[in-house]
């Protein structure tokens, strides 16, 4: 898991560290670093020298023997761990580095280089569109893309390598969206794998008259359900197209990813990163401001803070739901106009 | 009898109804074609409810609205706000009342409709609380209303829900579960609940038996 990220002269992030928990939900305003911060962690994976020249800091492009950084403190199996990854520029040269693992790990240390790269790698910034969520796909393709294209080909084979999970899937689809109560499959004669859903009367709906908000629902479950997730991932406001009363099952979904444990879900834990705008989500963290990251920009720059660590608290939010009292300004992260 | 429920979950209003039913001893319906009425916690349900009562009044067949609301760390209320001018601006139960009273007076009458019935509940100082009767006797208005005093007690608001749900996090699904089943047993013998929420469950109760 990551404990945080330091971000040194990448884009917005000139000297700033985001703090992360097995689940993180990051709320600013526009333009204050969020999706700057995942796009920096999907980077430090494998840095590539041939983008470097949009990645530096705008005020510092003219500098010289500039280095842009990404450091990446790790808890894993109870050792210090922390990878580096970026860019140096020296004398109007490039060179990407990393990521290079540090700490002192004794014997274990390949197995936890190995272990750190994978989850490195594995690293998904969701951000669902409901034309690739509907798509048809062209079989086996057995990964969900960052945008929901091939869930038709994830969610066929679910149903056939993992019935009780489908199962467990299309209940929990019920729960969420009564009007259905099943997800079928169809094949066009060009051999592409389509999926519908069928309502509680009997009809089917194909996924390409299916409103956003259900396919964006479908795809949120079926990642929670899903055998394999990647170990850490980012969902880009989760709240998208979904009704607030449906924001609950949003959270729970999430939830289920973070602490399989307690979905009696024998799968490894993932690690989630949500970012939102909507005081409506937040709401539902007002129980735990550990895992509330809030994204500051001001003429310093950008910065994080973790909700719970500001100073009384309590005595901010008292009866007031989350929400409203980020919004009305005084925990920070709105816009400085209007 | 057709009830409407003003609660903040779908898991509370399922618990909050079967508490309802056993204390009128009969089954009630929801009201007609309309979806359940949701708030966001305190204090928007304050701010909706004058709302909720006029709809229901003028635009639905409710014949009566219940509301229950989480005391959270306002004060618990006490006896003594049940008399005249005795009624505390901090207690939520005396703020809903207040609202309640005030709407109803404001109410036309419209032919065949009888006056809306409520009933107000303060649950103190979470519904998790509700659902420990016959489980953990320490937990009751009293003990709440010492810790509200500064005195070290044995429960907090977020331990209440790990000993009720297993973890501080439950979905809602599990939330359901585990409320369904604590409101039927806690519903077969209400003078367990009555005693140890004799002001927050107890004038819930009496607003329910005068209707």
């Amino acid at each position: 898991m990551i404990k945080s990220v330091e971000f040194k002269n990448f884009k917005a992030l000139v000297d700033a560290t985001l703090p992360l928990n097995r689940f993180t939900l990051i709320v600013g305003p526009n333009g204050s670093g969020k999706s700057t911060a995942m796009q920096g962690i999907k980077m430090a994976r494998d840095p590539d020298a041939s983008r470097s020249d949009t990645l530096i800091t705008a005020s510092l492009r003219n500098a010289n023997d500039i280095t842009i950084e990404i450091v990446i403190d790790w808890e894993a199996h109870d050792f210090t761990i922390f990878t580096r990854s970026g860019w140096r520029y020296v004398n109007g040269r490039l060179n990407a580095f990393g990521p290079e693992v540090h700490g002192d790990t004794g014997s274990a240390s390949s197995e936890i280089t190995r272990e750190i790269n994978n989850a490195l790698k594995s690293f998904q910034i969701y951000s669902f569109d409901p034309k690739s969520l509907a798509a048809p796909v062209q079989l086996p393709k057995m990964t969900l893309w960052p945008d929901g294209l091939y869930l038709a080909g994830v969610l066929d084979n679910l149903r056939d390598q993992d019935p009780e999970r489908f199962e467990a899937l299309n209940e929990e689809l019920s729960r969420w969206l009564p009007e259905f109560n099943r997800i079928l499959f169809k094949t066009s004669h060009d051999g592409l794998r389509s999926i519908l859903l069928r309502t509680r009367s009997g009809h089917s709906i194909e996924a390409s008259d299916l409103s956003h908000g259900t396919l964006f629902a479908l795809g949120f479950i079926t990642l929670a359900y899903l055998p394999n997730p990647p170990a850490i991932v980012c969902f880009e406001e989760p709240e998208r197209g979904i009704h607030p009363r449906l924001l609950r099952d949003v959270r729970d979904a999430m939830y289920r990813l973070c602490y399989p444990e307690q979905y009696s879900d024998k799968r490894s834990p993932v690690q989630v990163i949500a970012t939102t705008h909507s005081p409506y989500f937040l709401d539902l963290y007002k129980d735990h401001p550990e895992e509330v990251v809030i994204a500051h920009k001001d003429a310093e720059g950008v910065h994080f803070e973790r909700l719970s660590e500001k100073p009384n608290l309590d005595e901010f939010l008292q009866d007031a739901p989350l929400g409203e009292v980020w919004y009305s300004g005084i925990l920070g992260g709105v816009p400085s106009q209007p | 009898m057709r009830v409407a429920v003003l609660s903040e979950s779908s898991a509370d209003e399922a618990a909050i109804r079967i508490l309802l039913e056993g204390i009128l001893g009969k089954a009630t319906q929801e009201i007609s074609r309309h979806p359940s009425l949701r708030s966001r916690g305190w204090p928007t349900v304050v701010r909706i409810l004058p709302m909720v009562i006029k709809w229901l009044h003028y635009q639905t067949d409710a014949e009566a609205l219940v509301i229950v609301a989480d005391s959270d760390d306002s004060p618990v209320h006490e006896s003594a706000h049940e008399s005249a001018g005795g009624e505390s601006s901090k207690c939520r139960l005396c703020q809903l009342r207040g609202v309640v009273n005030l709407e109803r007076l404001r109410l036309s009458s419209v032919p065949g409709r009888a006056p809306l019935k409520t009933a107000v509940g303060l649950a103190v100082p979470a519904i998790e609380a509700w659902y420990l009767c016959g489980v953990d006797p320490h937990v009751n208005e009293a003990t709440w209303a010492r810790r509200l005093q500064s005195e070290r007690i044995s429960f907090t608001r977020n331990s209440l829900k790990t000993q009720v749900y297993g973890t501080d996090r439950p979905s809602l699904q599990t939330e359901t579960r585990h409320a369904v089943e604590a409101a039927r047993r806690v519903s077969n013998d209400l003078s367990v609940i009555e005693q140890l929420f004799p002001n927050g469950f107890g004038s819930f109760a009496r607003d329910v038996r005068s209707w």
